[in-house]
């Protein structure tokens, strides 16, 4: 075990003096906001712990434009508490209590509000990076709509720290809703329902299941969403209410459990459920947008295996998101990558060094 | 013809039908420019393959014998994103065309890279969904463009861009290797590829195959057109709305003189006397679209509108897109040339954005119609001029460039929608640093180091590659001979 | 001579037009759109010399003029072919066998006595009279199956009468309409003409028909025959000069779209004359209707042929004159905007393309399921009829006025 250094810039120029030093010294890096979800990937033990925590501030906030500047340390609950007092909202959800704007964009973390806005790829329009050899570098900007030059930041969203470290981030938000209302049901059929609300033209913001329960968010104006919600009660059955279901929105593995993202085709959900049921897999998330969460408690390898068989049938995927140790080092926690060798020549781009969170994303990249 | 080119359309015959291999003199010419007809280039070849085997097989060609390429769809762009290179292959889909698959339970669509955007809707109408992204030119520009320019449209304020509706693409390098990106379904571990393909304009690889996501088709569409007295009651209408927490569907702007051209173009009936106009469409659940358009109604009539009709049947909203969708092409009616320009600002700059071209038209003499999409400030001022009068392309141009520095230097970006190309790149630098440029040329030479794909596109200066992959080396020295000509 | 350098100028090259364009959605290429032609056209007015490959493209194009009505900048492609292929007429040497084609369709086409010897009762079989070179060009083989096709499909209410000189209308006379009896028409359908006056008498129409006209000239003229066009033209009018008519009627498309052009091809002069000249369906929706109609239980599928909807903007009319028929459930064909492929003679000398859109355009008439295909031109009734009668749907052709002609006489279209 070697010793981490833990460095604590408070600007992006402190960033890029510390990994230009990182650089000189050839030292790895791993970036951290909140910390929240260093377990996230593969385990990495980094010469340098570049703790992005001192970096918290929410830049701007220009309502009229529906746009937010924040740093990469700022804790996305701060910047909705900010962006919320304008009656706006930016649309990621907080799925680990505390996570930083960073660690949000790391790892692509998503949520319900996922099936209505997206992920923070579909947020993201401007980032500022700090580059392994410690060049400070913007692409995008500040307005929603720009397609000048190559989108990096998207690159960004889901790299898990191994390509540059994100220091700031600009941010499309949407304006609150007057209403919400969650429409609660345990379904005979849960896939029917499921399939049955997605294609209903009553605009559902999010669809969303937790083991047998199906849970629907309507936002909007008061008299519509009371009408879309009594149109889906009337579609799937179930309970209306003005708050969100205890699980909405959380990861459903405890400590020491295994914690899986499954996608999947829309199609394959039935499928996929079924195979969760069938290795004792906890499913939770956003079936309505085909990925949904599962913890698994114990027998992770053989029930990955089976996992994965089902979602490939439908196009889609599971990675390991939080595990153990012992069973990270046991499976193979990313699964089968396409298009690898086009990824690890991006990475080489970037990080020749491989000196950024080396080991921690896909294909040991 | 180089060597190499020629090399390239030896291979290009043993697997293209003989008449998607190009290379009569006059018919090479007429693939000289695409939409912007103002940068011609004469390609030495024009490949058209039929599938995305022979395709990869002429862009393997290419990348052996260090020969660029260029691709192109339709031939809409803005830009000259698709200007071929004198000395160079263009590598043209519009006979990959097939409509693979509407899967409806999935949301998804599988099309080839020559499909017209308009098609997919149309193939998924039957089915109750529709491709979101509609830029103005749906009806003609194709899906492999739309990936290349990461394409918006009028209803992208409120569904994205083609960023935001592409899940999945079958890919080719530009070394012609395939690789597949993305996947159907959402999330596909690794880096997004897809992400950074998006809106690459090309210079990147060839899209064979395209996966989109398909909408749900709204239950009620409300079009409204609305009258004002001038462009900034219009934009403070715009704010209002937006400020109210509506957000519809789409929120054009058009001011007198594009509202002359569109008028002319394919009479669409916009109000008599109106110095602007705004096309507002709310869709969604019935109940919503009532209570949002309720409040539309109040907010445009608070700032002064002074007709508003709303549309009563498909054929009258048809028409109101119509007057919107063809203004580009409309004002050819009423100026024999024109630049179209696409800049885009902070929405709230509206004003005062617009009350300086209108300054700059002023100062100049340069007439300038404006088209925009208000509700996310993507502005395409439409430069007037004459060519045949000594003097005023150089003024037009004057005031084109003009108006990216406002957009600029009010924080907003040189291209919404159309592209940084061929005409843009200049503009780069002015928008982006130095470090941001190489950055973003990282990119580029991970996917194509050797700089063959759509060369001398998007960035004023290319970044030379650290390390070209061994296959390259070696080459025959009479293609050598031919490299050296070449770069 | 050759196209209009300023016309060619007004193209904005926006691409509008390429998905309206038949043979760009064939086969997918620049040269063969109408931007691309028109490229073409400009290489050649900058000094590029005419070359088989140049004029291959502009052969190629079908003069639907769906281009013409896509296009947003207004750009005048129907007068830019017209030039070019007058240019190409006069300058372009073509093959010899090329040149045999057009001058065996040139020389009876236009000429309704000729093509009545091919429209008898033997026209089907070898015994037609033309020699046999007619045989050897293949002509007489395109043709043939269609026709039969269309003498199965079509209705037959009366055995043809001749038309008489002068036709009185039927109670209050509200104007007086001379009729374009036109070739192809005349010789292959005279039951359209027949229908067309006793509608035309029904709403009160005094019709005249002057025994004397012969070819409008569209033939020649869409194919860039210009002086053979004009003395067809003038002949034209000079047969309804004394005539002394309101309007001259037309129920062949292609006819009326170069007759709405007389003042373009032959001067100011005609400019009386042109104002004069309105489809049939235009007319009758103009007057406004006075006859009954009667129930017609069926379901029609509407096909616009290019020379009345694109090249003349008659959409609407046709339409609505349907629609006012009790019972008659109207059907709109998908890729309506695309032409079937008969385009004057372009199915003669283009058989593979034309072919290939006829069978497009007839698979998206038989999806409409309708009974009844209804559309204003001959050329588009015979080029789809042998495919929509290959088709497992059983289906009748009938142009519009036939269709009023049943309702108002209280027939049923069988």
């Amino acid at each position: 075990m070697t010793t981490v250094a833990v460095a604590r810039p408070s600007t992006t120029a402190e960033v890029a003096e510390v990994l230009r030093d990182a650089a000189a010294r050839g030292h790895t890096v791993v970036p951290t906001g909140r910390g929240t979800k260093l377990s996230w990937g593969m385990p990495v033990e980094p010469d340098v712990l570049v703790d992005l925590s001192g970096m918290d501030r929410v830049v701007d906030h220009q309502a009229g434009d529906l746009i937010v500047v924040a740093e990469a340390g700022a804790r996305l609950a701060d910047v909705q508490a900010l962006v919320g007092g304008a009656r706006q909202r930016l649309a990621l959800d907080e799925t680990v209590p505390g996570a930083s704007i960073g660690g949000t964009i790391a790892t692509n973390a998503s949520g319900p509000q996922r099936l209505l806005a997206g992920t923070a790829r579909d947020l993201l329009i401007g980032v500022t990076v700090v580059r392994a050899d410690g060049v400070v570098a913007k692409a995008g900007g500040r307005v929603v709509k720009n397609v000048a030059g190559y989108d990096v930041g998207k690159l960004m969203v889901g790299s898990f720290g191994t390509l540059a470290v994100v220091t700031e981030a600009v941010f499309r938000l949407h304006p609150e809703p007057e209403a919400r209302r969650w429409v609660s049901v345990e379904p005979d059929d849960l896939p029917d329902a499921v399939r049955a609300v997605v294609h209903s033209q009553a605009a559902p913001w999010a669809v969303e299941v937790d083991g047998g329960t199906l849970s629907v968010l309507l936002g909007g104006r008061t008299d519509g969403v009371d009408a879309r919600a009594r149109t889906i009660a009337d579609l799937v059955g179930g309970d209306v209410s003005s708050t969100a279901p205890p699980w909405w929105g959380t990861c459903p593995w405890a400590e020491g459990e295994t914690g899986l993202k499954i996608t999947f085709l829309l199609s394959g959900l039935r499928d996929v459920l079924a195979a969760a049921a069938d290795v004792g897999a906890r499913v939770r998330g956003s079936a309505g947008s085909g990925v949904v969460h599962a913890a698994v408690a114990d027998g992770v390898p053989d029930a990955l295996a089976r996992l994965r068989e089902a979602a490939a049938r439908h196009d889609g995927t599971v990675v390991v998101v939080d595990a153990p140790p012992e069973v990270k080092a046991a499976v193979d926690v990313w699964g089968p990558v396409p298009a690898l060798d086009l990824m690890r020549r991006v990475k080489r781009e970037f990080d020749p060094d491989h000196r950024l969170s080396p080991g921690r994303f896909v294909g040991g990249i | 013809m180089t060597p190499g080119v020629e090399a390239v359309a030896r291979r290009a015959r043993e697997v293209v039908p003989a008449d998607g291999v190009v290379d009569d003199p006059a018919r090479l010419r007429t693939y000289e420019c695409d939409g912007l007809a103002h940068y011609r280039v004469v390609p030495a070849l024009v490949v058209i393959p039929e599938d995305a085997d022979q395709l990869a097989a002429v862009v393997r060609a290419c990348a052996e014998h260090r020969v660029p390429f260029v691709a192109r769809g339709s031939g809409t762009g803005l830009s000259g994103g698709a200007l071929p290179h004198a000395e160079g292959v263009l590598v043209v889909t519009s006979r990959m065309r097939a409509i693979r698959a509407v899967r409806r339970d999935d949301q998804r669509a599988v099309v080839e890279p020559g499909v017209i955007n308009l098609d997919v809707t149309r193939a998924a109408t039957p089915y109750g969904y529709y491709y979101a992204p509609d830029p103005s030119s749906q009806q003609i520009c194709s899906i492999g463009g739309n990936v290349a320019e990461n394409s918006g449209g009028a209803h992208c304020l409120k569904y994205g861009f083609t960023t935001n509706h592409v899940l999945a693409a079958d890919f080719v390098t530009a070394d012609g290797d395939r690789v597949r990106l993305g996947g159907g379904a959402p999330d596909s571990p690794g880096y997004d590829l897809l992400g950074a393909v998006v809106g690459s304009e090309g210079t990147l690889g060839i899209v064979t195959e395209v996966t989109v996501r398909l909408v749900r088709l709204p239950e009620e569409v409300r079009t409204l057109l609305v009258g004002f007295g001038s462009t900034d009651q219009a934009g403070a209408a715009v704010s209002a709305i937006i400020a109210a927490g509506v957000v519809p569907a789409a929120i054009e702007m058009m001011d007198e003189l594009a509202i002359e051209a569109a008028e002319e173009a394919v009479h669409c009936g916009y109000p008599e006397g109106a110095g602007a106009v705004l096309v507002i469409e709310l869709d969604g659940p019935a109940v919503e679209v009532e209570a949002e358009y309720a409040a539309v109604e109040r907010l445009c009539r608070d700032n002064g509108a002074f007709e508003q009709r709303v549309a009563t049947d498909p054929a009258e909203r048809a028409l109101i897109w119509k007057g919107r969708k063809s203004a580009f092409a409309a004002v050819g009616r009423i100026s024999p040339d024109y630049i179209v320009q696409d800049g885009v600002i902070p929405r709230t700059a509206l004003p005062q954005v617009l009350a300086a071209i209108a300054e700059l038209s002023a100062t100049s003499g340069v007439r300038v119609a404006n088209v925009f999409h208000a509700g996310d400030g993507n502005l395409h001022p439409l430069v007037l001029f004459d060519e045949a009068r000594p003097g005023e392309a150089e003024a037009a141009e004057e005031v084109s460039g003009a108006i990216l520095d406002l957009c600029i230097s009010h924080g907003g970006s040189i291209t919404g929608e159309h592209g940084v190309g061929m005409d843009k790149a200049k503009f780069m630098p002015r928008m982006y640093d130095e470090a941001d440029l190489d950055t973003m040329q990282l990119v580029r030479c991970a996917f194509d180091p050797q700089s063959i794909a759509n060369p001398g596109k998007v960035f004023p200066t290319p970044r030379l590659c650290g390390e070209v992959p061994g296959r390259h080396k070696g080459a025959h020295p009479a293609q050598e001979a031919g490299l050296a000509e070449v770069f | 001579m050759g196209p209009d350098p300023e016309l060619v100028d007004d193209c904005v090259h926006c691409g509008f037009c390429l998905p309206t364009c038949p043979t760009y959605v064939l086969w997918g290429e620049e040269m063969d759109s109408p931007r691309g032609r028109i490229h073409l056209m400009q290489q050649h007015v900058e000094g590029a010399p005419l070359t088989d490959a140049m004029v291959g493209h502009w052969d190629a194009c079908l003069g639907c003029m769906a281009c013409v009505t896509a296009c947003p900048s207004g750009v005048r492609y129907d007068r830019l072919i017209q030039q070019t292929r007058a240019e190409v007429e006069a300058e372009h040497e073509r093959p010899r066998s090329e040149r045999a084609l057009r001058r065996l369709i040139f020389s009876v086409f236009p000429y309704p006595r000729r093509l009545r010897v091919l429209a008898g009762p033997l026209r089907l079989a070898q015994r037609t009279g033309l020699d046999r070179a007619v045989r050897r060009t293949g002509l007489l083989d395109r043709v043939a199956p269609s026709l039969a096709a269309m003498e199965r499909l079509a209705p037959r209410l009366t055995k043809p009468e001749p038309l008489p000189a002068r036709a009185p209308a039927a109670g209050v006379r509200r104007a007086t309409v001379g009729l374009l009896t036109g070739c192809v028409q005349g010789a292959f359908f005279p039951g359209v003409n027949a229908a067309t006056v006793r509608v035309l008498q029904a709403e009160g129409c005094d019709v005249v028909i002057p025994p004397e006209q012969g070819c409008c000239g569209a033939l020649s003229a869409h194919s860039g025959r210009e002086a053979e066009a004009q003395g067809f033209a003038r002949a034209v009018v000079d047969a309804f000069a004394s005539a002394e008519v309101d309007y001259v009627v037309v129920n062949a498309a292609g006819c009326g779209s170069v007759m709405k052009e007389y003042a373009e091809l032959l001067g100011p002069e005609a400019q009386a004359f042109q104002d004069k000249v309105r489809d049939i369906a235009e007319l009758l929706d103009e007057l406004g209707p006075v006859a009954t109609r009667h129930p017609l239980e069926m379901s029609v599928a509407y096909h616009d042929a290019c020379h009345l909807g694109h090249a003349q903007g008659v959409r609407v009319q046709p339409r609505r004159l349907l629609t006012a028929i009790p019972g008659l459930e109207l059907r709109e064909i998908a890729e309506s905007e695309l032409c079937c492929g008969s385009a004057g003679i372009y199915n003669l000398l283009n058989p593979e393309p034309a072919r290939e859109l006829g069978d497009r355009k007839a698979a998206n008439i038989v999806a409409t399921g309708a009974d009844v295909l209804v559309t204003a031109n001959p050329g588009c009734l015979m080029q789809v009829a042998a495919a929509i009668e290959g088709a497992d749907h059983p289906m009748r052709l009938a142009h519009t006025v036939e269709v009023l002609d049943a309702s108002i006489r209280g027939y049923r279209l069988d």
